[in-house]
């Protein structure tokens, strides 16, 4: 019998991983959080837009510093111009600022008793004789590789998952579930604490353009579109664009962003397809963004990723009362996150699925039939009022939208 | 085989996600390939936001890329 280290070593120091350290160090469960990066929540690869609902769940007190600027709704606009706003007490959040965010959160954890290493890469996972997870080769900065031992091992890796993977999750992303995106910070853009999200296959083909309101007349302008960018030339757009092409078509054509100069770029891609299709296996958990726990309409990872770890952090608190971190006590997190959020993840997944095959004059159409109950409505998962609505004016695009209605998915 | 122009990488590790068969990773501060295990299938190619991952088909070696790589 090997000795263990830790109860719980958890790779990946972003939402997910920190959230779970938190909540597992708090009751007492010896956790080690390990992150590649040197410094927490560095590079920022995100639009950093969070739901207020998302912290108020976990009852969190955001410091100030860990947003630029609170938002009040977002105003959707469609390839026509039209626009609608949605503003609602839910829809309340913030841009945040995810350098300082990520430490925060870190931070948290490490005042619950968490101890977190950076730039401490996990290159392989140990294995016991049968072959389950019983810990983590890791090296810092490179050099003098170690072994670390605990009876769980959690990947809340994100995007790359690598770990999971050697632990046999299928957490490769296809290049049809992913967005790839482009963003600048830019200055001076004058907004109306509103997030803007522009939509049609000309301007974002399979995706959309945002525009984020940061503090002092600030604002992230980025774009996200189908991984395989050649689809878009069908419906308007233009082949083997890359995102940056698109973007700053799209900034070239806007009357206020044209003037404005950048003071940052960066990129990611996005998973906005379905979570992998199991979280777990004896001694293992895969949480968030590695999980591909990410909403697949508007690409928003950080709070179903926190309260994923939380979910997880709390089975993870069980199986170690047990004394049992099989695959039959750890499942029950899984369980539980597919009954909610999952389920609305799932009916967002159909609605981004149904959404790319409507073309701009039918989306124009859309937006002139609804209103803004309407966008909850559609955002909560219950279509069949609005295709109700569209499908009276325009019975053509009852083929394509049919799959939202109760019973076809 | 792949090459990867560094200058213009934004290191939003799209690439690593897509990768089938773990040929290119995050480490430090750049992004690494592992041409011994990249299978050629373009898929880093075409998923880059930053387009900086050109694909050289036919060619196995570092030694046969064209110059300006």
């Amino acid at each position: 019998m090997i000795d263990m280290d830790h109860d719980v070593i958890v790779i990946g120091g972003g939402p997910a991983g920190s959230s779970f350290a938190r909540i597992a160090a708090g009751a007492g469960l010896d956790v080690l959080v390990v992150d590649k990066r040197k410094e927490i929540g560095v590079p920022v690869r995100c639009g950093e837009g969070l739901g207020m609902g998302d912290l108020v769940k976990e009852g969190l007190d955001i410091p100030r510093e860990c947003y630029s600027t609170p938002v009040d709704g977002a105003k959707v606009i469609a390839p026509n111009g039209k626009s609608i706003v949605w503003k609602t007490e839910d829809t309340r959040g913030y841009v945040l600022e995810r350098k300082i965010f990520d430490k925060w959160l870190c931070e948290l954890a490490i005042n619950k008793g968490a101890k977190v290493k950076t730039y401490t890469r996990a290159t392989e996972v140990l294995k016991d004789e049968n072959g389950k997870p019983n810990g983590v080769k890791l090296s810092h900065g490179g050099r003098d590789p170690y072994e670390v031992h605990a009876p769980l091992v959690v990947s809340a890796e994100g995007m790359e998952s690598f770990m999971a993977r050697d632990m046999g999750f299928k957490t490769v992303h296809q290049l049809y579930d992913v967005d790839t995106c482009y963003q600048y910070e830019m200055k001076p853009y004058d907004h109306e604490n509103l997030i803007e999200l522009y939509f049609g296959n000309v301007v974002a083909p399979r995706g959309y353009v945002w525009i984020f309101p940061k503090s002092d007349r600030k604002a992230n302008v980025g774009i996200g579109i189908g991984g395989q960018l050649e689809s878009g030339e069908k419906r308007g757009g233009t082949k083997g664009a890359t995102p940056k092409e698109y973007l700053d078509r799209f900034i070239q054509n806007h009357d206020q962003l044209k003037d404005s100069s950048s003071l940052l770029d960066f990129g990611g891609v996005i998973s906005v397809g379905a979570p992998i299709n199991e979280f777990v296996k004896d001694n293992c958990m895969v949480i968030g963004t590695a999980a591909k726990q990410v909403d697949p309409i508007h690409g928003g990872g950080i709070g179903l990723a926190m309260q994923s770890g939380i979910m997880a952090a709390n089975i993870a608190i069980k199986a170690k009362e047990k004394n049992d971190y099989s695959r039959e006590v750890l499942f029950e997190y899984e369980k539980e996150w597919r009954a909610e959020p999952g389920s609305i993840v799932e009916k967002r997944l159909l609605l981004r699925k149904v959404t790319e095959k409507i073309s701009d004059d039918d989306f124009n159409h859309i937006f002139n039939c609804i209103n803004d109950t309407d966008l909850m409505h559609i955002m909560d998962g219950n279509f069949a009022g609005v295709v109700g609505k569209v499908v009276a004016t325009r019975p053509q695009m009852l083929g394509v939208l049919s799959a939202l209605l109760p019973g076809k998915s | 085989m792949i090459t990867i122009k560094h200058e213009g990488c934004i290191f939003c590790v799209g690439c690593s996600s897509v990768c089938p068969v773990n040929a290119l990773e995050a480490v430090g501060t750049r992004i690494k390939h592992y041409p011994e295990k990249c299978i050629d299938c373009g898929l880093c190619v075409r998923v880059c936001p930053a387009n900086v991952i050109c694909m050289h088909k036919g060619i196995k070696k570092c030694a046969d890329l064209p110059k300006d790589d």
